[in-house]
């Protein structure tokens, strides 16, 4: 026998001559069976997820920003309302993705002990360093500062906050004598899920996803609005992964979802509505064409509920909280003509993926 | 609240509509100007006069949503416009509220630079303004060096008298911003009420301004200029048929480059291949797409005979090809505005295939270029018997590229016996089929290169008797012979001058009205055909051979809302009967126009010797292709129903003023500038974005929503479920089925309809059409059945291939979440309250599987 630590990881010594893995042994956390082992696939919501991240794969320099570039540097292409809020806006992203590609590999991947979810997480990873280079190509592209840039995060308190927030769950998984395996240790990690996957995630990249899109549904910034659609198709999948993976951790473990542990859950979720308000309004002191913090702060009260939904949760806002952004339609719901996904390179199918027979 | 605070005054808490703060414009003189609300709606109202089904305080509601104190002028149109653009996919009927706001504010900005102007101009004020403005923009934009002096000639005032106001409100949203983006002619401002980008200046054309000025242009030499330029203005004002994008932008001005097409082929020297590079930048300067025949080029590992060493094959030429066509086109704005054609024996094939991969050596790879394949029907016959296919390097089989039918065949074999005795240097053998399945798959992944056959190309060509088809161009509807001047001859590049007929202009619920098409056609081949010689050519071998041949490329939009209008599903017989017929009808009628005008004006220089002059015409030529095809090889209708026996006669003994006349191209722009479907495209969605330069245009199926509406269906509920389905409406329960099959989109459509209905247009034209194909799930067999079929059934050749991306995002303005994204239940079993909650041990639950 190995020691538990190990087994799940899959670091341990090899089990010579064990009993072979059976789907019933395989579990979304403290699993018995080898986690090394794929087959035979239990979850295949985690295996068609890890397929459609491949099949969404892109890359930031296919996306051309010379339009950007052109209005980002004439004196009269964007107020000084909307600068701010680009910069805040990228200022935030460029070191999050960073954050939450370090959750991943640092805390959560130990800890989930199913080898399909870890296929998941290791192409999520990989698309968090897509999404950093997407920033790093922004920066580049427009000749930002980049000092000022990747600072923010420590230089703004409005997202330091944030950032300070969340690193609070990380900072428990990460010490290496953490294992789960009891009800309190099982809920931390149940914590950091619900703080990367549903907080970081699934609400606060909304907010900017909605800031950039506002300039896109103008034509502004369009280079950048178009890699925020892309990072915005991936963070949709990132984010239902850690839905389902709640969820699936919920059912087989149903003790750990007490009324106060979803009490806290759905506090967790108001603080850090309340976090990405303020952020909004450190970001747009001055109303814009279009937009303004407290259509941002109805945004997030509005995605706040929505997250509760899917978490199976009551509501921490009002339920008729709408989304007052009814332009979001033209630029995330609807399927595009031309241009956009329809012509993507979909690099994994090359070879074997059509089949001939 | 005081108007005077200076911080901004709103406050918004649950509902951002219930504020009443004041919100105010600021002027240009600093002042602050606030907004009357009820001044607006009445403005609003008076704005959307005649635009049923739409609500003005709606509209007003979503404007408080948009405006923030202290903006300016230019930013609360820009609010207004946005405001109408949200509702959009509530009824189509914004679309054209859009399109007003816009119009308020063009007015303004056109009038405004020949004099000082009201705050607003109404419909009724516009239509006194129209004839005397139109004086001024002409002398003024001659004045400014916009338009050619030529134009003052004209009797403006008689000009002025046809000019139709109303029509300005026939655009659509989409139509009107891609013509204030792009087609009106921009003075330096004069009045300047804000900020707006770059300094683009002023737009001082209105958009019947627009349509006279480029039919004037058209018209110029014209003996009774004045009556073909009402002609022409109104067959383009009434959206029967527009020119060209590159026509309407420069039809009349002091620089008018009105070709769409050139089509040049490369020969195998550093000479030639850097004089093409060249010819490609000037070319491509004054907005025109190419298509480059890079066959002749020698392959990788070639020997070199002035440095005794060993080519690089053709790939890093391409390259050059690709960043030239970057350079050239400003601004990035129209990236990708050629394509390059290699011939499927070529030895460099395989890397040719990878060109927009996006991994691999960058050095290697053209992202912004297009890339097609030109393929003998030798190789497909290969394909279909499993055999191998020889590769070569074209300097070691010099004719083997201008060789087609029975003589490429021999030729080939004799190559391939050549190099089974050893004495080919550079070749190899592939199995046929591989390298067929890695074209398609390469098409599937990166949408290139696209599929287009060789042999119907040449053999079905007019011209064959003065040259050979050695590609197509840059969007697979041009079929014209290429010189590139080497053994003394003089070089040719082929020059296409295109335009396209709105069928959805030409059919009531009766059938296609057949008298108004033939008018339509007759003024449009006129019109074309004086394009060639009001033309300004960038090079001299495009002058010399659109001179000599006089190729015109007339094409049809608007199919899809033809269909819809005659209530006939796209995957259906009736669909590719009409197709077989409208296209009939469209040949014979430009062909009888092309002949009167050869009686008016004379026959086009080489027209001896073509298949027109033996009587051979396109519907005849079908036989040619027939005679080098086994019968297997080639399964085409070639029924007929009109008289052409006696055009046949009128065609020979009276001759043709083009050597080439139809070709679909297209119409990305131009029809959505008529408001109507792409081409001869299917409906891409009921409920879609289209995406383009000027930015992202919400598009609802007006004929499902009119359709809906009858029957009481169309409400908000309706709005959500179209989302919810990605525009799909087959799993929405309360639509009937005679719905659904009309409204079937691009994707549930099996796309061997669309192969169907192609080879019968086929049938009737002298050159190509654009012909999109759309794949909903990946698969490799569905995709060689597809592309054996167009090319059985006669095809020239395909265009893109179509398919979907992989995953969706969030519906961000669905109430609550769809939950398509999710597979596990947010519940606990344990819940009761639930009735969608899963055990995980049942494997018949739907949630996890």
């Amino acid at each position: 026998m190995t020691d538990k630590f190990s087994s799940a990881t899959g670091l341990g010594e090899i089990d010579r001559g064990a009993a072979r893995v059976s789907v019933d042994d395989k579990a979304m956390i403290n699993a018995r069976a080898d986690v090394n082992q794929l087959l035979p696939l239990k979850y295949h919501w985690a295996w068609e997820k890890y397929l459609a991240g491949c099949r969404n794969h892109w890359m930031p320099n296919e996306v051309p920003m010379q339009a950007d570039i052109a209005l980002w540097k004439s004196s009269d292409g964007l107020t000084d309302a909307e600068r701010r809020m680009v910069k805040r806006n990228l200022g935030f992203f460029a070191t999050s993705e960073s954050l939450v590609a370090n959750n991943i590999v640092l805390a959560v991947y130990r800890h989930l002990t199913n080898p399909e979810c870890r296929q998941y997480l290791l192409r999520q990873a990989f698309e968090e360093a897509v999404h950093t280079h997407a920033f790093q190509y922004i920066c580049e592209g427009l000749g930002l500062d980049e000092g000022e840039l990747f600072n923010m995060y420590r230089e703004i308190p409005s997202i330091t906050d944030k950032a300070a927030w969340a690193l609070e769950y990380t900072r428990h998984l990460e010490d290496p004598s953490f294992t789960t395996g009891t009800t309190q240790k099982d809920q931390a990690f149940l914590r950091d899920l619900v703080a990367f996957y549903v907080v970081f995630e699934g609400m606060w990249f909304y907010t900017g996803f909605a800031q950039i899109l506002s300039l896109g549904r103008r034509n502004k910034m369009v280079g950048i609005a178009e890699q925020y659609q892309y990072i915005l198709r991936d963070e949709s999948v990132h984010l239902n992964f850690g839905i389902d993976a709640i969820n699936q951790i919920k059912h087989e473990n149903p003790w750990l979802w007490t009324e106060d542990f979803q009490d806290e859950v759905r506090r967790m979720l108001f603080e850090a509505c309340e976090l990405e308000i303020a952020y909004g309004r450190d970001t747009i002191p001055h109303e814009m064409l279009g937009l303004s913090a407290s259509l941002c702060d109805q945004y997030m009260r509005f995605i706040t509920n929505r997250r509760c939904t899917q978490l199976g949760l009551a509501p921490v806002f009002p339920s008729d909280v709408q989304n007052p952004f009814p332009w979001m339609s033209e630029m995330m719901d609807l399927a595009k003509e031309k241009n956009f996904f329809e012509t993507r390179v979909i690099e994994y199918q090359s070879g074997g993926a059509l089949s001939w027979d | 609240m005081s108007t005077l605070t200076a911080s901004p005054v709103r406050t918004h808490d649950a509902d951002p509509q219930s504020d009443e703060a004041i919100v105010r414009i600021a002027l240009p003189s600093g002042a602050l100007h606030p907004i009357d609300y009820s001044r607006l709606l009445a403005q609003v109202e008076e704005l959307c006069a005649g635009v049923s089904d739409i609500s003005a305080s709606q509209i007003v509601e979503e404007i408080r949503r948009n405006v923030y104190d202290g903006m300016t002028r230019r930013e609360f149109d820009e609010a207004m416009i946005i405001a109408a653009r949200t509702l959009v996919e509530n009824d189509p009927a914004y679309s054209y509220v859009a399109a007003r706001f816009l119009l308020d504010r063009l007015r303004r900005e056109a009038l405004g630079a020949f004099s000082d102007l009201p705050e607003q101009v109404t419909h009724a004020d516009m239509a006194r303004r129209y004839p005397g403005y139109f004086r001024s923009y002409v002398l003024a934009a001659i004045e400014l060096g916009l338009l050619d002096p030529q134009l003052a000639e004209f009797d403006l005032d008689r000009l002025a008298c046809e000019l139709r106001p109303e029509r300005d409100l026939t655009f659509g949203f989409l139509g009107l911003q891609t013509l204030y983006d792009r087609y009106l002619l921009r003075a330096p401002r004069r009045h300047v009420d804000g900020a707006i980008r770059g300094d683009d200046g002023v737009p001082i054309e209105l958009p019947q301004a627009f349509f006279m000025r480029v039919a004037m242009g058209v018209c110029l030499r014209e003996t009774d200029r004045e009556a073909r330029a009402i002609d022409v203005y109104h067959l383009i004002s009434s959206f029967d048929f527009m020119f060209s994008t590159p026509t309407l932008f420069n039809a009349g001005t002091t620089r008018p480059q009105l070709s769409s097409c050139f089509v040049t082929t490369v020969q195998d020297d550093l000479d030639s291949i850097f004089s093409s590079i060249r010819n490609n930048a000037l070319l491509s300067k004054y907005a025109g797409g190419l298509g480059n025949d890079w066959t002749p080029v020698r392959g990788m590992g070639a020997y070199i005979k002035g440095t005794n060493g060993r080519s690089q094959g053709v790939v890093p030429f391409l390259k050059i090809a690709n960043d030239t066509a970057v350079a050239v086109n400003q601004g990035g704005k129209r990236r990708g505005a050629a394509c390059a054609y290699l011939e499927t024996w070529h030895i460099d094939i395989e890397e040719f295939l990878d060109l927009r991969k996006n991994t691999g050596d960058e050095r290697r790879r053209t992202h912004d270029m297009n890339t097609a394949n030109w393929i003998p029907d030798l190789f497909l016959q290969r394909v279909e018997a499993d055999a191998e296919w020889t590769l070569f390097s074209p300097d070691e089989v010099p004719e083997l590229h201008d060789l087609y039918g029975q003589a490429f065949t021999e030729a080939y074999l004799a190559y391939e016996a050549k190099a089974a005795r050893g004495e080919i240097r550079v070749c190899r053998k592939v199995r046929a089929v591989d390298l067929w399945r890695r074209m398609l798959t390469m098409l599937f992944e990166t949408g290139h290169p696209w599929i287009t056959f060789k042999d119907p190309c040449n053999l079905r060509s007019p011209q064959q008797h003065v040259g050979v088809v050695h590609s197509s161009n840059l969007c697979t509807e041009i079929t014209l012979n290429t010189t590139a001047g080497t053994d003394g001859s003089p070089a040719e590049v082929a020059v296409c001058n295109l335009g396209s007929v709105n069928l959805a202009n030409h059919v009531d619920e009766n059938g296609i009205q057949e008298e108004r098409l033939a008018r339509t056609i007759r003024t449009a081949v006129r019109a074309l055909d004086n394009v060639i010689d009001v033309n300004f050519y960038t090079i001299p071998e495009a002058r010399r051979s659109n001179l000599r041949h006089r190729p015109i490329g007339l094409g049809l939009m608007g199919v899809q809302d033809a269909l819809f209008r005659l209530r006939l599903p796209v995957a259906s017989e009736a669909a590719v009967e009409f197709a077989d017929y409208t296209t009939e009808l469209f040949s014979y009628h430009a062909i009888s126009a092309s002949v009167d005008l050869a009686a008016e004006r004379g026959r086009y220089e080489t027209f001896e010797g073509s298949l027109w002059s033996k009587g051979i015409l396109p519907i005849d030529s079908i036989e040619l292709l027939a005679a080098a095809r086994p019968e297997k090889d080639l399964e085409v209708d070639r029924s007929q129903r009109l008289p052409w026996s006696e055009l046949r006669e009128r065609v020979r003994t009276i001759g043709m003023r083009n050597s080439n006349l139809m070709a679909i191209a297209p119409t990305a722009t131009i029809s959505n500038i008529c408001g109507v479907s792409q081409s001869i495209e299917p409906l891409y969605r009921n409920l879609f974005v289209k995406a383009n330069m000027s930015g992202d245009f919400t598009s609802v199926n007006p004929y499902l929503v009119a359709d809906l509406k009858a029957l009481g269906l169309w409400d908000d509920a309706m709005v959500r479920e179209l989302k919810l389905h990605d525009g799909s409406i087959q799993m929405i329960d309360r639509i009937p089925e005679e719905l659904k099959q009309l409204y079937t989109t691009a994707f549930e459509i099996d796309a061997q309809w669309l192969v169907e209905a192609a080879a019968r247009r086929q049938k009737w034209l002298d050159q190509a059409q654009s012909l999109n194909l759309y794949i909903a799930q990946p698969s490799g067999r569905t995709l060689d059945r597809l592309y054996r079929l167009a090319w059985r059934r006669g095809l020239k050749t395909t265009y893109y291939l179509r398919s979907q991306g992989a995953t969706r995002v969030e519906k961000s303005t669905l109430r609550g979440t769809d939950g398509r994204l999710n597979a596990v239940a947010a519940h606990l079993s344990r819940s009761v309250s639930e009735p969608a909650m899963c055990s995980l041990d049942d494997a018949s639950c739907e949630a996890c599987q």
